[in-house]
């Protein structure tokens, strides 16, 4: 019987496999030269975690942290005074992907969800004509990503990108339920955590597989892997590599929401920055023990070294996916946004961001916006907050504006040069409770020139609140307290930001 | 096979070796659980800390097995010149020691305490501390196991008293098993919805 496939065929074919490896990228590109000016552009959202403006290079600081993000944002536009929405991963987070602020969607406890309104409204839900693809290693924001998993297409799962992990293995187990069977099962496994675990015997079994999957790579982080927390490492590398050779693949336009745990504690550069620091000389300003402080830190300046080495790390990873996207073509039509949730500080006796305290570090975060085919960077002055990405980044990609948004669109993106005057408010109250009026909270206000905080209901503060207003163009560290030189202004100010309490305050009186 | 297993094993011998493995890795799981409950609720809400205290049972039930199949091969090493029961006793005692020593590990982290500085200053100064401390564990924890272990076997009064002993446990331990027959009904609604 003759073969129906012969070797002449064979080779016919054969001849075809170079075509068929070429053929998805050939399509990409005709795809892409389809597309006119006018076709929805894709939205790559990066979020660095705890990345505070202070303490980057390219926003002024004084240690070169940041090389990589500088060479790039001279074909940005950078925004000079842009404020997160909260001082920490949940309220900071949840506004960025909101648009409204955190006593709107009332997720401004740790690890807690928005308010029922918002789990359609937010970005994804916003984004309904793009494919939507987020990925994030910090468990408090994946808790926002769950809850507005409906509205994404492929939320990739945080274990996925971790070191030395088995927890996908309970994930998969318990699907219905996987809040709760992870933090039983961290609870039950790994020890390293707290020092204690409900397992006896197993925890030390797991923890000793762990460490075996991850001896090789010890040597590259001197100070130990980067961790969430709790004990998976991980790398930033990876999550860069798998997310740039992801992005090529899925079909366009998408928004992409990426936020990345470095440069949050614990502060684990790679070899590479391991001390690049140290000794440096560099001599931050002196400032006065906060209230809020708890105790003298007599370690902080070694601590903002370690933070600063790590931002070189995140720095160096940015530049990589920058790259590894203009490279692949998905520059070309994808408009890149850098920015963080909170900032960091390492001043004034506060380590960190857990802090009642609102100063500029902890506040103040990074945020650019790269424009396919911009070769002039732009710096805008302007006070932005958190609430505004999203109607901008809708702006420009086509969507809908969400008419619930708090924010507005960005400059130089709107018909005028200039935002209207407006307040910039910010808040933190992670000891209220999440649906009653505020009693306990920090509070600011920004407008023109000025600062005001307000801190009210805390045990350190006297029963009628702490005021203070600083002048944060001609005092940008904050040094000089204005409340009692300036009292009409400090005034003017307080009124207007206890009226706006006294607003949100009034849907849970 | 068969013969060896019932020759060195009676059914009621292995349920109670069961219980024994259970008992500290339940006792253990629910005193940390009830810790964990109020700031799980605090942070979620009471059925979710109630969940994390189901699965942590079912957990706490599947480590028992595991415990308990180990402990069993294990008491394959003991000469089948001993008595069933006293075998059973041995083994019971060896997993409930070395659980004590599981358990004081991590409290010295849940009371925060650790060595004094100038022990730590002098271990660091010797070639290989990590193993030092090991082999110090070591010589404790070996004997505490061994010579209660030798007792059970050699003595009437010992073994008399581990029975007794292991005869309350196991009344308490039945308790515990309740807990995660509720445990795992709750973990299975859970999964449900």
């Amino acid at each position: 019987m003759k073969p129906r496939f012969n070797r002449r065929d064979f080779l016919k074919l054969a001849g075809l496999a170079p075509l068929s490896f070429a053929a998805p990228r050939l399509l990409r590109t005709l795809q892409a030269a389809g597309q006119g000016s006018d076709a929805p552009r894709n939205v790559i959202v990066v979020v660095f975690d705890a990345f505070s403006a202070y303490n980057i290079s390219t926003y002024g600081y004084e240690r070169e942290t940041t090389p990589n993000i500088s060479r790039l944002s001279k074909r940005a536009i950078i925004y000079r005074n842009h404020f997160a929405g909260g001082n920490f991963t949940t309220p900071g987070t949840a506004s960025l992907l909101t648009g409204v602020l955190p006593w709107t969607h009332r997720a401004f406890l740790p690890n807690s969800e928005v308010a029922e309104p918002f789990v359609t409204r937010n970005i994804f839900g916003a984004f309904e004509n793009h494919y939507r693809i987020a990925y994030t290693h910090n468990g408090w924001a994946y808790t926002l990503l769950k809850q507005f998993h409906a509205a994404i297409d492929e939320l990739i799962p945080r274990e996925k990108l971790l070191l030395g992990s088995y927890d996908t293995i309970v994930e998969e187990l318990f699907r219905n339920d996987d809040d709760i069977a992870p933090v039983s099962w961290i609870r039950d496994m790994k020890i390293k955590e707290g020092g204690y675990a409900y397992s006896l015997f197993l925890s030390h079994l797991y923890e000793s597989l762990q460490e075996k999957q991850v001896e090789k790579l010890k040597p590259l982080y001197p100070r130990g892997l980067p961790t969430t927390g709790s004990d998976n490492g991980f790398l930033l590398e990876t999550a860069v590599q798998t997310i740039g050779a992801r992005l090529p693949e899925i079909p366009q336009p998408f928004l992409g929401y990426f936020h990345f745990l470095p440069p949050h504690y614990p502060y684990r550069t790679s070899r590479e920055f391991f001390n690049a620091f140290k000794a440096d000389g560099f001599n931050p300003i002196e400032k006065p023990i906060d209230i809020f402080a708890r105790r003298v830190m007599k370690f902080l300046p070694a601590r903002r070294a370690e933070y600063d080495e790590f931002i070189l790390y995140c720095d160096q990873e940015f530049g990589k996916l920058y790259d590894s996207l203009e490279a692949s073509g998905i520059l070309k039509n994808s408009w890149l946004i850098l920015t963080s949730d909170h900032g960091e500080m390492f001043e004034r006796g506060i380590s960190g961001h857990s802090t009642d305290a609102l100063y500029q570090p902890v506040i103040r975060v990074p945020l650019m916006i790269f424009e396919p085919g911009r070769e002039q960077g732009m710096d805008i002055h302007e006070y932005t907050s958190a609430v505004d990405v999203l109607p901008t980044l809708a702006h420009l990609a086509g969507e809908q504006i969400p008419e619930w948004g708090e924010g507005v669109i960005l400059p130089p993106f709107t018909s005028s040069s200039r935002i209207p005057e407006r307040n910039i408010y910010l808040m933190r109250a992670n000891s209220n409770d999440q649906y009653a009026p505020l009693t306990i909270a920090s509070t600011t206000l920004m407008r023109e020139n000025f600062k005001l905080h307000y801190y009210f209901g805390y045990a350190e503060v006297p029963s009628e609140g702490l005021v203070k207003l600083f002048d944060i163009q001609a005092d940008p560290e904050e040094m000089t307290d204005l409340a009692a030189a300036k009292p009409e202004t400090a005034s003017e100010l307080l009124v207007e930001l206890k009226a706006k309490i006294k607003q949100v305050n009034e849907p849970y009186l | 096979m068969a013969n060896s297993m019932t020759r060195r094993y009676s059914r009621q011998g292995l349920w109670t070796l069961f219980l024994m493995c259970a008992f500290p890795l339940h006792a253990w799981t629910l005193l940390l659980a009830f810790r964990d409950l109020s700031w799980l609720t605090e942070r979620t809400n009471a059925w979710d800390a109630v969940g994390v205290a189901s699965y942590g049972l079912v957990f706490a039930f599947v480590e028992s097995v595991i415990i308990f199949l180990l402990a069993a091969l294990l008491g394959f090493l003991v000469s089948d010149g001993w008595e069933p029961e006293r075998r059973i006793a041995v083994m019971s005692v060896l997993v409930l020691i070395a659980s004590f020593w599981a358990i004081v590990s991590q409290l010295f982290f849940l009371f925060g305490v650790s060595l004094p500085g100038s022990v730590i200053y002098s271990l660091a100064q010797i070639p290989h501390p990590v193993r030092v401390l090991y082999a110090i564990t070591f010589l404790i924890v070996a004997p505490t196991l061994l010579i209660p272990a030798l007792m059970v076997l050699r003595s009437d009064k010992s073994y008399q008293a581990t029975r007794s002993l292991i005869d309350r446990l196991s009344l308490l331990t039945t308790f515990y098993l309740l807990f995660d027959v509720a445990g795992l009904l709750i973990v299975i609604i859970r999964n449900l919805s």
